[in-house]
């Protein structure tokens, strides 16, 4: 049986209501089938919670007349003084969790509230209570060999490591202009298709991997959710060859 | 001549102020960035795109200022001792789940985090930039709010789950 695997950042990104719808339905699902990622989707719910009340809510009289003075004097000077100027954005009202998300996040929400529940009592009993994230191919993703790999080896070149086999199948830039790369691979533990993104040495963004079974792989529609992923990140036309060597080659900026 | 923007800045003073506390942890010190964000905030009004977000825009220009004084006083050593916040005011209203114990663990926790997690986790889930949205004020790849989001979380449900 083809199993996913998430990193904590696109559990993070589901909690938050910010993965691509086809990412959130798989993660849905996993969470359903797997109580361990239900919890640590339920347990980034609940850091949210916990970092919102934690900060003082701000207040127009906790801000100092002092400042109020000194900075409705610059607003003069800037601004003609005018009883009735037109805000330049409506005021935003309601804090409430998902402000600004879709409809859809809260419902995900409250799904997720309600699996979390159900999870407690399984896990009671359980020696581990994160089984998925114990060391597999995800874990081997961010050995350095790898991240060697990711910044010397042109894509499609196939190369062995200790413990798996590499290969790199593409290079592109991320809509904020961060150089990523595709690649798989291919371990005793298990076969990944990781997304890596050069920011102060190579970051797992995702990663879809299937665990070794007993039996033959199962295609999991994995290569339908890494495209989906690699829409949502915004992902730009493939390096190919010299631009590709070239952006290798230049350091971080 | 930019839209008029006086009345939404003084609207957000208090979560300006917010934000500043957090980059800075000196009371004094962060009214004098709000003061000094304001005025770069007036003096580029033009800068901002109607139909973004305002408090955004200003975090921004505030946490830009911020940065520039960092530049300034390495040089010159900074001169602010680092102040304890005292308040504790939770979200009573929407969040009713917390004790105060809890509550002032989790201030401790998050007081005791890097700088470059505190205000990833300030403008994420107190002030509910999206993940983009805090990428733009901080000047880093989404991916990288991603990560100190993500490590930062991580570390407070395990601090928090042993209590």
């Amino acid at each position: 049986m083809a199993q996913l695997h998430f990193s904590d950042e696109i559990l993070m990104a589901f909690a938050d209501g910010e993965l691509e719808e086809l990412v959130a339905a798989s993660v849905e699902q996993a969470m359903a089938d797997d109580p361990a990622i239900a919890r640590r989707v339920a347990d980034f719910l609940r850091s949210r919670r916990l970092v919102r009340s934690a900060f003082p809510e701000e207040t127009a009289a906790d801000v100092p007349a002092a400042l109020r003075a000194a900075v409705q004097a610059r607003i003069d000077g800037f601004e003609p003084p005018a009883h009735q100027q037109e805000p330049a954005t409506p005021p935003a009202k309601g804090r409430a969790t998902f402000a600004g998300k879709p409809p859809l996040a809260m419902a995900l929400a409250a799904s997720v509230a309600g699996l979390a529940i159900a999870t407690v009592s399984y896990l009671a009993g359980r020696q581990n209570p994160l089984p998925s994230q114990a060391a597999g191919p995800i874990a081997l993703l961010e050995d350095p060999q790898v991240s060697r790999i990711l910044s010397d080896s042109p894509s499609g070149r196939e190369q062995d490591l200790p413990f798996g086999r590499v290969r790199v199948i593409s290079t592109f830039r991320a809509a904020d202009g961060t150089l990523c790369r595709e690649f798989k691979l291919q371990a005793s533990s298990g076969t990944s298709d990781a997304v890596a993104c050069r920011n102060r040495g190579w970051r797992i963004t995702f990663a879809l991997a299937e665990a070794t079974g007993p039996g033959a792989y199962v295609p999991s529609g994995g290569g339908d959710l890494m495209e989906s992923y690699l829409q949502s990140a915004g992902a730009g036309e493939p390096l190919l060859d010299a631009a590709e060597i070239e952006a290798l080659r230049k350091t971080e900026p | 001549m930019p839209a008029a923007i006086g009345q939404d800045l003084v609207a957000l003073l208090p979560r300006l102020r917010r934000f500043a506390l957090v980059l800075c942890r000196s009371p004094s010190l962060a009214d004098d960035l709000v003061q000094g964000a304001c005025e770069r905030a007036l003096a580029n009004a033009g800068s901002f795109t109607p139909g973004t977000r305002f408090d955004a825009w200003a975090f921004r220009i505030l946490r830009n200022h911020w940065i520039d004084h960092l530049r300034r006083s390495r040089t010159e050593g900074m001169s602010e001792d680092v102040t304890v916040q005292t308040h504790i005011v939770g979200d009573a209203g929407e969040e009713p789940i917390l004790n105060k114990l809890l509550l002032a663990e989790v201030q401790q926790i998050i007081d005791a985090m890097p700088s470059e997690q505190r205000e990833v986790l300030l403008l994420v889930c107190v002030e509910d930039l999206a993940y983009r949205e805090a990428a733009e004020v901080l000047g880093v790849p989404i991916g990288t709010v991603m990560s100190r989001l993500a490590r930062a979380r991580k570390r407070l449900v395990e601090m928090t789950a042993a209590a």
